[in-house]
């Protein structure tokens, strides 16, 4: 008898810490933490800290479950294959880049474990019907054509010259930006592909120069962007707008350049002074806490974390109600309203507004859409 | 024609740097034998030198290439001293995996020190450029061209004239029979590995201004070393001076006519002929 309730209480005992905890969840998380693209990586990790003390004031106990894909689609691969099998978890957030998040998302349907990819731009990730690969962050094709349809809003340019890096990212932001470029009946004068972090770009930006194209169309990833600006302006190259595609074109780095990053156009996934719900708090709230100002790739990881863990919570972290409640459900933070639709041949896809951000006296101003800008576009350009 | 000769005036300036890499390695080589593969991570040591003289202390780039100089030099000759000195008479293999250890504690002690986060200097010349005719020419760059030129033509004269200038070349050419001769072989090995350093960090130091600093910098460099000073002669000051401005000039002239993701194509396909047509390198001389 005295036993039986001594393994009454003990089950008890177990159990009950289990009920006052009911919203705890378990959220695998791959990213980049070391590796090549590991300082960006440190921008996602650092939103999903934010999440984590978001979540908790609203009563959800998230167990993350953190996996270092170094930058490798093999890792994630097998990282993603850790978090279905042994962890369990309820729904994995990432991974950061484009190749490992295409990896993942091949075999996010095969495990039935909601996927959700907060920044990767590679538009074929859902362009395969994978039914359990969800993203947060526009694809590739927007990153080139929300800065043409910005640049369409102040003048009507006929040629264009593209300089961009040698890269899978490189490549196809250019790609898209041809199709885009040729539908509006804009020349292409220039293409130029560089090796990343060539030191001497000077005779290429010769060559662009004596084109006199009226849009520079640029895709660099960090420094290569300051590398191009500087022996732009050396050469005297002036087109009537240099446009930069993400990237290295939206770092604080970039932005400390005053010289030579006045009045450049890019285009990013968020800003902080759109006006989005909470986006200006983050930003404060995220320098305050980690001494440097957030990149959009800390508010795409911020949001896809808070919609992954609220949504599991929801369901109790049962996989195929979760998948279920990521298709069904709507939200709107600091990314904007967020709904993952089918659309134009995506699955899963977050018809996510891009915007177009310019340089202006030192700070990154958001000038397109109108309907969320802060000023007014800065036009022909000028050194 | 403006894109022809702004082409040249581009590449005969980046070659004026690339010079003085390749130099430090061929001084190196004729005196030691010893191929350093970390010669790219001493001038990264010399980029990040010139950094923090500048963002610490606010000396300009090219006013701090006479404390770099000198520091380099000591850096130079510590790492002969303690390491380099020991493995004289080992194999070769053995040299090349000192060097490269060497270089990769180098590149990791400051990734650990600094981080990886690249680092800018920005000084009030890092865009500008003089006019002329329709020309533009960068100004760090012509002003690092002239320090290259002042610094080869001294060079040039201490070996050629200077009594430690011909100790230094006596090593070079035999290093027993110069031993034989009453001359410290161990002493011109120090000096030698540090007026390489020296050369090396200096590059460094006058690249930072239009480039980009991060601990990994080096690798590139290295091999682009490789290039010159094979491509003008082991051993060979001229040659490596005249393989800098070469490299420099085809890389330029390559990305203006071809493409820039062709250049390095272009660059090494003139390199394998030169080594066809003749195997020691432009001012080799062949060694039995």
């Amino acid at each position: 008898m005295y036993k039986k309730i001594a393994v009454m209480v003990m089950i008890l005992g177990f159990a009950l810490p289990g009920v006052s905890q009911a919203a705890k969840v378990k959220i695998g998380f791959i990213n980049t933490i070391t590796g090549a693209e590991a300082p960006i990586g440190e921008n996602l990790t650092n939103g999903v800290t934010l999440a984590l003390e978001d979540l908790k004031k609203k009563g959800i106990d998230v167990d993350l479950i953190k996996e270092d894909d170094t930058g490798k689609p093999e890792k994630a691969l097998s990282a993603f294959e850790k978090l279905a099998t042994r962890d369990n978890v309820a729904g994995v957030v990432g991974p950061y880049t484009s190749a490992c998040a295409n990896a993942v998302a091949s075999q996010a349907d095969r495990y039935k474990l909601a996927q959700l990819i907060p920044a990767a731009a590679k538009e074929e990730i859902t362009r395969k019907g994978h039914k359990y690969v969800f993203r947060l962050n526009a694809p590739a094709d927007v990153y080139s054509s929300v800065l043409m349809d910005a640049i369409l809003t102040v003048d009507k340019p006929k040629t264009i010259a593209y300089v961009y890096a040698n890269t899978d990212f490189g490549i196809s932001t250019v790609k898209t930006a041809k199709e885009y470029a040729k539908k509006l009946g804009i020349r292409e004068v220039a293409d130029e592909k560089y090796q990343k972090g060539a030191p001497d770009f000077r005779s290429t930006l010769t060559k662009i120069k004596a084109l006199n194209p009226d849009l520079v169309f640029m895709v660099s990833y960090e420094v290569d962007a300051i590398t191009l600006m500087r022996q732009s302006r050396e050469i005297g190259l002036t087109p009537k707008a240099f446009l930069g595609a993400g990237a290295g074109f939206t770092t604080s780095q970039f932005l400390a350049q005053k010289k030579i990053s006045n009045l450049v156009f890019s285009s990013t996934q968020w800003t902080d002074d759109v006006n989005w719900p909470g986006a200006k708090n983050f930003y404060n709230r995220y320098k305050s806490k980690f001494g440097k100002v957030p990149s959009y790739h800390a508010a795409c990881a911020y949001e896809a974390m808070l919609i992954m863990a609220e949504t599991a919570a929801k369901n109790g972290g049962d996989r195929e109600k979760t998948r279920a409640g990521l298709k069904s459900g709507q939200w709107n933070g600091i990314m904007g309203e967020v709904k993952f639709a089918d659309y134009a041949g995506y699955t899963n896809q977050n018809n996510h507004q891009m915007l177009v951000q310019q340089i202006q006296n030192g700070q990154y101003e958001t000038v397109y859409p109108a309907k969320f800008a802060t000023k007014k576009p800065i036009f022909p350009f000028k050194w | 024609m403006i894109l022809f000769l702004q082409s040249l005036i581009s590449g005969v300036l980046i070659g004026g740097v690339y010079a003085l890499i390749g130099i430090g390695l061929t001084i190196i080589f004729g005196v030691m034998r010893v191929i350093n593969f970390a010669h790219g991570e001493i001038m990264m040591v010399g980029m990040y030198m010139t950094y923090f003289l500048f963002t610490l202390f606010g000396i300009d780039p090219f006013v701090s290439v006479l404390i770099t100089i000198p520091l380099m030099f000591l850096f130079g000759a510590i790492l002969q001293k303690l390491f380099i000195n020991r493995i004289l008479g080992a194999l070769p293999q053995n040299q090349i995996l000192l060097t490269i250890g060497l270089g990769l504690i180098m590149s990791n002690s400051i990734m650990l020190a600094f981080t990886s986060d690249y680092k800018i200097l920005t000084t009030s010349y890092s865009s500008s450029s003089y006019r002329l005719a329709g020309l533009s020419i960068s100004k760090p760059l012509a002003i690092s061209f002239l320090i290259t030129v002042v610094i080869t033509a001294v060079l040039y004269w201490f070996l050629m004239k200077t009594d430690t200038g011909q100790a230094i070349r006596a090593t070079a050419q035999d290093r027993e029979a110069a031993q034989l001769m009453g001359i410290n072989v161990k002493w011109m090995s120090i000096l030698a590995f540090g007026i390489g350093s020296s050369m090396a960090g200096t590059a460094g130091a006058l690249i930072a201004p239009t480039y980009y600093i991060f601990p990994q910098v080096g690798s590139a460099f290295t091999l682009k070393a490789f290039v010159i000073t094979v491509l003008g002669g082991m051993g060979s000051v001229v040659g490596a001076t005249l393989g800098g401005v070469i490299i420099g000039v085809v890389e330029s002239m390559g990305a203006a006519y071809i493409s820039s993701e062709w250049k390095d194509v272009v660059v090494f396909a003139i390199f394998l002929l030169v080594l066809l047509i003749k195997p020691s390198g432009l001012m080799g001389t062949s060694r039995t």
